[in-house]
C-alpha cells in the first residue's frame, strides 16, 4: 500500500499575546496510519491541530497538503484540500437529523429543492460503511455520543477527507465504545486515511497508534514508533527534567482543620471524594482537564449541586448552601474563567473589588463611592494592582492584575479559605511570582488554600500535599516531600496502573 | 481620565443628534413648532412614557425584559380607578379615596411583578415568555374590571396629579410645568440612586454584565433578578395612575404598546441587551426621541393613520445610524459574508 506523506508542517511558529504556543514544530502524517499527538495541558497540541485545520494561520514555517504547499488559512480552504477535524464536543446542529447533519451545507439537490431520498439513501451507505446501523431521520440529540461520532466520521468521509484530525475521541466514551471507535479507526486506516490522534491517555495509544509526536511547553520534543517507545520514555519526554521549582515556600506545621469532604458523589462527574484541608497549609489538587478538580471545587463552594457526601466547615457539617451562604461562612473561589466568572469587566475595579462585601460594608442601605474607593484603593497598594485609578474599568487592565483584582475581591470579605482555581493561568511571570507571595503570606497568617492546577512545577514548589484526581476519582494523595512531576502524572494519567497491569501479566507468564 | 464620562459621551450623543436633526426638520415645515407651550407640552405628555421606561431599562440592565409593563400601567390604573370609585359611590371623603385607590394601584403593580419576577428568578423561565404570558393576563384582567370600556373617575383631588401646575398654584411661570413632569423628576431622582447609590443597583448591573460571575461573587442573584421585575412592575403602576389622572379616566386598553415604546426608549438611549451596558440617563434622552417624533408629526399634520409607520421607521433608522457609528469606531465595514 502506498504510504506517501499527506500531510507534513515544517518548523511552526505561533506566538499568542505573551505566550509562545509552538516554536518551531514539525509534524507529518503518512497515508493509512495513526499519528498520536501526546502533551501535557498547554503543550500546544490544540493550537497545532487548529493551525493544520486552518483556523489558525501560524507565524512563521509551512504546512503541505499532499505535497501541495497550503497559502491561505481557512478552514473551508483546508476541508477542500481534504482535512476534517472532530472536535471534543462535536460541531453537530442537535435538532437536525443524522442525513441532514451529514450533508450540511452541501444538500444533494433535485429541481432546486434538497433531494430528500438520495439524501437518506447516501448517508445510511455511509453510516453502513462505517459499521452504523442507525436510522438516519434520527435528531443528533437521540443519539449517543459514540454515535454522534461516528456522524461526524461520516461526514467527513462524505466530504472525501483524506486527512482527520481527531481531539480526545474516547474522552467520553465507554470502554465497549471505545473499542468500537478503535475497530472504525483501523478500518479507516486501511483504506489509506490518515488519522492525528489527540490524547492523554497513555493505555490506549498503543493500541492505535502507529507513531507518536511528543510536544512540551510548544516545543518538539520527539518522534517514535509506538512499538518503540515505552510508557517511562513517554512520562520522561512530556515532563522534561529542566524545570526546577520557581516559588519556595514558608513551610510551617498545620493548624486545625477547616474544611472536610467525606465521600462527595455527583454523578459521573465526581465518585467517592474524600480530602481535608487544615489553616495554614496549601493543598494542590493536580490532574488532567476533565478529571473532575472545576467540578470538586464548584460543589464545595455551592455553585453545583452533588448527590451524596458531606463538606464540614471548621468541624460544623454544612448541608445545601448556595455561594452566597458559603461567602457568609468565610470560602472564597478564585475562578479558572476570570473574564467570566471572576469579574464584572464592564463595572470599575472598586466596584468589583468590594460587590462580594456591599451587604457588610453598607448595611445602612447607601454605598458610599468616598468610603468604596478608600477600601479599593487599599487593596490596589496592598496587592500592588497596576491602575491608574479605581475608577479605571477591569476589562482594561492585564491578566495578572485582573487576577488580583478577584483575589482583593475576597480579601475584601475576609474569606479564610480561598479555593484557587488555575491561579496564574495567562498571568505574566512577575505577577505570578507576586501571586504565589500572596498566596504565602495568607497561609502564614492561618488561611487555607486549595489550589487547583494543571501547571506541575507550581503544584510542586506551593503545595503542602497533593491529591491528584483522575476521572473523577482521587487518585493519589502526595506529601510535598515525595512530589515529583513523574509521580503526579502517572496518577493523573494512570500510568502506573498500566504498569501494574504489565506487572502482572509478566508475572502470570512466568507462572506458566 | 474618568472612563465612566467618556463612555457617557460616545453612546448619548447619537440619540441627542437624533433629536437635534428632527426639531430643525419640524420647525423648517412648521415654525409653530419651536414654541415654549409645545415643548411643555411634549414634556407633559411624555412623563408617563418616561416613568414607563425607567422600568423598562432596569430590567433590560439585568439582562431580562419584561413585556407585561404595558399591561400593568392598565391594570394598576384600572384597579386604581375602580376601587375609588367605589368609595366615591359609597360616600367616602375625596382624599380617603384617592389614598386607597393609589393604594390598591400601586399593590396591583407590585403583585404582578412579584408573580413575573418569581417565574423568573424562581422558575427559571426566559424572561421572554414570563412576560408575555403576564401581558396577557393583565391584559384580560383590565378589560373585565373595566367592563372593556373606561372608568371615568370624578375626584377633582386626584386629577391634581395630571395637570399642569397653572391650574392650582396662581404664580408666574407655573404654566411652564405640570404634575406629571414633577412626578417623572421625583422618580428618575430615586431610580438614580437606587441603580447608582445601594448595593442593590450594584447587583442589577453586575447580574447584567455577567451573571454567573455575580453568582460566583456570592451574590444571592435569584433574589436580587426577582426584585428587578418587581421593582419595574411597581414603576409601571405609578406611570398607569399618573396617566389615569392625567386622562380623568382609566381605559381598559390604555397601555397596550406601550412596553414596545418603553423597550425602545430604552435601546434608543444607549443601553444594550447585553453585558449591562447603559443607563438612565440614555433613556431619558430617548423617551424624547420618541415624544418629539410623535408631537412633531402632529405639529406638520401627518395624518394620525401614518404615524405609526413613519415613528417605527425612524426608530429602526436611528438604532441602524447607532450601530453604523459603533462599527465605525471599531474601525470595521460592513460585509456580505461573515
Amino acid at each position: 500500500m502506498d504510504n506517501r506523506i499527506l500531510i507534513e508542517a515544517r518548523s511552526i511558529t505561533k506566538t499568542f499575546p505573551g505566550v509562545l504556543a509552538l516554536d518551531s514544530v514539525d509534524l507529518e502524517l503518512r497515508a493509512g496510519e495513526t499519528h498520536i499527538l501526546l502533551g501535557e495541558n498547554g503543550a500546544g497540541k490544540s493550537t497545532l491541530m487548529k493551525i493544520l485545520s486552518g483556523a489558525y494561520a501560524p507565524d512563521a514555517g509551512e504546512v503541505y497538503i499532499d505535497g501541495q504547499k497550503v497559502e491561505v488559512f481557512d478552514p473551508r480552504v483546508a476541508q477542500r484540500m481534504g482535512v476534517s477535524i472532530i472536535y471534543q464536543d462535536f460541531n453537530l446542529i442537535p435538532y437536525m437529523n443524522v442525513a441532514q447533519n451529514i450533508f450540511l451545507g452541501r444538500f444533494p439537490m433535485k429541481y432546486g429543492l434538497i433531494d430528500h431520498k438520495k439524501m437518506h439513501a447516501d448517508a445510511a451507505a455511509l453510516l453502513s460503511s462505517l459499521n452504523m446501523f442507525v436510522d438516519t431521520h434520527t435528531l443528533i440529540v437521540d443519539l449517543s455520543t459514540a454515535q454522534q461520532q461516528m456522524v461526524e466520521v461520516a461526514k467527513a468521509l462524505s466530504i472525501k477527507s483524506k486527512i482527520l484530525i481527531m481531539d480526545e475521541p474516547t474522552a467520553s466514551l465507554s470502554e465497549r465504545e471505545t473499542e468500537q471507535l478503535f475497530a472504525t479507526i483501523h478500518q479507516l486506516n486501511a483504506k489509506g486515511i490518515g488519522i492525528i490522534y489527540i490524547s492523554h491517555r497513555l493505555q490506549e495509544i498503543q493500541e492505535v497508534g502507529d507513531r507518536v509526536t511528543v510536544l512540551r511547553d510548544g516545543q518538539w520534543v520527539g518522534q517514535k514508533a509506538i512499538n518503540e517507545a515505552t510508557v517511562d520514555d513517554l512520562v520522561g519526554m512530556m515532563v522534561g527534567h529542566s524545570v526546577a521549582s520557581m516559588f519556595t515556600r514558608d513551610r510551617q506545621p498545620r493548624g486545625a482543620e477547616c474544611l472536610r469532604v467525606e465521600n462527595l458523589c455527583k454523578g459521573k462527574r465526581l465518585h467517592d471524594i474524600s480530602i481535608s484541608l487544615h489553616s495554614g497549609e496549601v493543598v494542590g489538587l493536580a490532574g488532567l482537564v476533565g478529571s473532575g478538580r472545576t467540578d470538586l471545587a464548584r460543589a464545595i463552594f455551592g455553585v453545583d449541586p452533588y448527590d451524596s457526601g458531606h463538606i464540614y466547615l471548621f468541624g460544623t457539617a454544612i448541608r445545601d448552601l448556595c455561594a452566597s451562604d458559603m461567602v457568609d461562612q468565610g470560602i472564597s473561589l478564585i475562578p479558572e474563567d476570570r473574564k467570566n466568572q471572576g469579574l464584572a469587566l464592564i463595572l470599575p475595579v472598586a466596584e468589583n473589588i468590594v460587590v462580594s462585601s456591599l451587604d457588610r460594608l453598607f448595611p445602612r442601605l447607601f454605598v458610599s463611592k468616598t468610603k468604596e474607593n478608600a477600601i479599593a484603593m487599599n487593596y490596589v497598594e496592598q496587592l500592588r494592582i497596576a491602575t491608574p485609578s479605581t475608577s479605571r474599568l477591569a476589562q482594561y487592565l492585564s491578566g495578572g492584575n485582573q487576577q488580583k483584582v478577584v483575589l482583593a475581591k475576597w480579601l475584601c470579605t475576609k474569606a479564610r479559605i480561598f479555593i484557587f482555581d488555575e491561579p496564574t493561568r495567562g498571568v505574566d511571570v512577575g505577577a505570578k511570582a507576586e501571586i504565589h507571595g500572596f498566596m504565602n503570606e495568607l497561609v502564614k497568617e492561618g488561611a487555607a488554600i486549595l489550589m487547583i492546577s494543571s501547571e506541575l512545577p507550581e503544584v510542586i514548589g506551593m503545595s503542602d500535599r497533593i491529591y491528584v484526581m483522575r476521572e473523577g476519582r482521587i487518585a493519589a494523595e502526595i506529601p510535598h516531600t515525595e512530589a515529583t512531576q513523574e509521580r503526579i502524572i502517572e496518577s493523573a494519567m494512570g500510568a502506573d496502573e498500566v504498569r501494574k497491569n504489565r506487572m502482572q501479566a509478566e508475572t502470570m507468564r512466568s507462572k506458566e | 481620565m474618568k472612563p465612566h464620562a467618556s463612555s457617557f459621551l460616545i453612546r448619548v450623543p447619537s440619540a441627542a443628534w437624533v433629536i437635534l436633526i428632527m426639531m430643525i426638520v419640524f420647525t423648517a415645515i412648521n415654525p409653530r413648532y419651536l414654541t415654549l407651550d409645545n415643548i411643555v407640552n411634549i414634556v407633559l405628555q411624555n412623563a408617563v412614557l418616561l416613568i414607563l421606561a425607567l422600568g423598562a431599562t432596569v430590567v433590560i440592565l439585568s439582562e431580562g425584559i419584561d413585556l407585561s409593563l404595558g399591561s400593568v400601567l392598565t391594570l394598576s390604573g384600572v384597579t386604581c380607578a375602580y376601587v375609588m370609585e367605589s368609595m366615591m359611590d359609597s360616600g367616602s371623603p375625596n382624599a380617603v379615596a384617592m389614598v386607597a385607590g393609589v393604594g390598591v394601584g400601586l399593590l396591583t403593580g407590585a403583585l404582578m411583578g412579584i408573580i413575573t419576577g418569581a417565574l423568573v428568578s424562581l422558575g427559571k423561565l426566559p424572561s421572554f415568555i414570563a412576560s408575555l404570558g403576564m401581558m396577557g393576563v393583565g391584559g384580560a384582567l383590565s378589560l373585565v374590571l373595566a367592563k372593556s370600556t373606561a372608568i371615568y373617575i370624578r375626584n377633582p383631588l386626584f386629577s391634581f396629579f395630571g395637570e399642569r401646575l397653572d391650574k392650582s398654584i396662581d404664580l408666574p411661570l407655573m404654566q411652564y410645568l405640570s404634575v406629571p413632569a414633577f412626578i417623572a423628576i421625583v422618580v428618575f431622582a430615586v431610580v438614580w440612586v437606587m441603580l447608582y447609590h445601594t448595593p442593590f443597583g450594584r447587583y442589577i448591573i453586575a447580574i447584567g454584565g455577567n451573571e454567573s460571575g455575580a453568582r460566583l461573587s456570592g451574590i444571592n442573584t435569584v433574589y436580587w433578578k426577582w426584585m428587578v421585575y418587581v421593582v419595574a412592575a411597581v414603576l409601571a403602576a405609578i406611570s398607569g395612575i399618573t396617566l389615569a389622572a392625567r386622562l380623568e379616566a382609566a381605559d381598559s386598553i390604555v397601555g397596550v404598546g406601550w412596553e414596545f415604546d418603553a423597550i425602545a426608549a430604552t435601546i434608543l438611549g444607549g443601553t444594550s441587551f447585553a453585558k449591562g451596558k447603559g443607563g438612565i440617563a440614555g433613556t431619558v434622552l430617548g423617551v424624547l426621541v420618541i415624544g418629539v417624533l410623535r408631537n412633531g408629526l402632529n405639529v406638520i399634520g401627518v395624518q394620525s393613520l401614518w404615524q405609526p409607520a413613519l415613528t417605527g421607521t425612524i426608530i429602526i433608522l436611528a438604532i441602524v445610524f447607532e450601530i453604523i457609528l459603533s462599527r465605525w469606531k471599531e474601525g470595521r465595514r460592513w460585509a456580505w459574508k461573515n
